[in-house]
This record gives structure tokens, C-alpha cells and sequence, in this order.
């Protein structure tokens, strides 16, 4: 998947991933992907939930044994 | 992008579970983009103190060391991080200023950017809001 930047939250449980997601897609442009990389499985229902509320798009996710992979455009 | 919400919480109780709990939720809703106000009162309080270390309730505060450390393992920051973290967020902290009063803590006591205010403002501000959380 096509990204711009990618950031490793592994080994980062509730909520830090969500903090730091929120802060790196700030320093993003708008129409600029994301790829969060992350173990935390509360992540599944955190980052779709995160990206509902602040309108940014889940363009793409994958599983890979435990380590979930997300793609997300920064809409705005 | 969603309307933006508001998130009002109380916090009355200044142990470290209670502490941690406020910030993961404050900061989380703050990083949601939900507009987040916490209001501080009675032993609450003394969580915005300067420099202050809170410890688990009772006897479990001798293993706050290690809970800590373990947190810290998970990634997780602890209590001092996470509140310069709310602020950096943007979260509104507020002091009761009755508590204030009864515990004798004077506005230096605690650090910068508290706004210090009665049960009536905090109300106000919580009757607008779309969620309300009492930790204590």
C-alpha cells in the first residue's frame, strides 16, 4: 500500500499508539498516508474509532500474526 | 470531520490509579479531537501539585515502583509525562478552589496553567458537555 511516512507504535499499549497517531498526523499534509504499525490489540477498535471522530480515512488495514497494519489518509 | 464533542471529568481522589486512569482518558479524548476539561477536587487535588509522585492507595502504595516499571515496559509514560502531555494536548485542568481552601494549597503550590474555580463554573461548563466521567 502506498504510504507517505510510517510510524511504529509496537510494544505501545492503550492509548499511547492513539497519542502519538494523533500527534504524527498533525505534522502531516492534508492527502499525505500514514502507516501505523502496531500490537496492541485494542488497536483493531481504537484506530477505525479514532479516525470516525476526527474524520481522517482508514484507507487500508492488515493482520500479520498479531501485528496490525494501518493506513490512514489525513482527509483534514 | 464529526462535530466537535465535549468530555467533562471529575476527579476526587489524588492515588495513582485514579491519577493515571484521568490522564489516559483525558488525553486520549484530547487526541480524538474531543474538547476535554478536568476538574481537581478533594484529594484529587494534590495531583497538581508541583512535582508530585502519586502512590497506589493503602498498602499497595509500597508497589507503585514497580508499577510504574511495569507501565513503563508497556511503553506507557508515567504521571508527570502524561500531565505535561495534557497540556501540551490542550486539556483544560481546573482546581476547586473550596478544596484549595480546606487543604490549605495555595495557587504556587501548583504548576502553571490550572485555572482555579468553584463547583458552579465547572458546572456550567459540564452542562454542555456530551460526556461526563466521575473518577473517585
Amino acid at each position: 500500500m502506498d504510504k507517505n511516512d510510517t510510524l511504529d507504535a509496537k510494544g505501545l499499549m492503550c492509548p499511547m499508539p492513539i497519542v502519538k497517531l494523533a500527534k504524527k498526523m498533525k505534522e502531516m499534509p492534508v492527502g499525505a498516508v500514514l502507516e501505523l504499525i502496531a500490537d496492541d490489540v485494542g488497536s483493531k477498535e481504537d484506530v477505525p474509532a479514532w479516525c470516525k471522530r476526527t474524520g481522517n480515512e482508514l484507507v487500508g488495514q492488515k493482520d500479520e500474526g498479531g501485528v496490525y497494519y494501518y493506513y490512514i489518509k489525513k482527509v483534514q | 470531520m464529526a462535530e466537535t464533542k465535549r468530555f467533562a471529568m471529575v476527579v476526587s481522589e489524588g492515588t495513582f490509579d485514579k491519577a493515571m486512569m484521568a490522564m489516559m482518558m483525558g488525553n486520549t479524548a484530547a487526541s480524538m479531537g474531543i474538547e476535554t476539561h478536568i476538574f481537581f477536587t478533594f484529594f484529587g487535588l494534590n495531583l497538581l501539585k508541583k512535582g508530585t509522585k502519586p502512590k497506589l492507595p493503602g498498602m499497595m502504595r509500597f508497589f507503585t515502583g514497580m508499577m510504574v516499571k511495569k507501565m513503563k515496559g508497556i511503553g506507557m509514560d508515567g504521571y508527570q509525562e502524561q500531565l505535561a502531555m495534557a497540556k501540551e494536548l490542550g486539556v483544560k485542568l481546573y482546581a476547586c478552589s473550596t478544596s484549595m481552601e480546606m487543604m490549605g494549597i495555595k495557587k504556587e503550590d501548583l504548576i502553571d496553567g490550572i485555572t482555579v474555580l468553584g463547583a458552579a463554573a465547572f458546572l456550567n461548563i459540564a452542562t454542555d458537555a456530551d460526556m461526563q466521567l466521575f473518577i473517585g
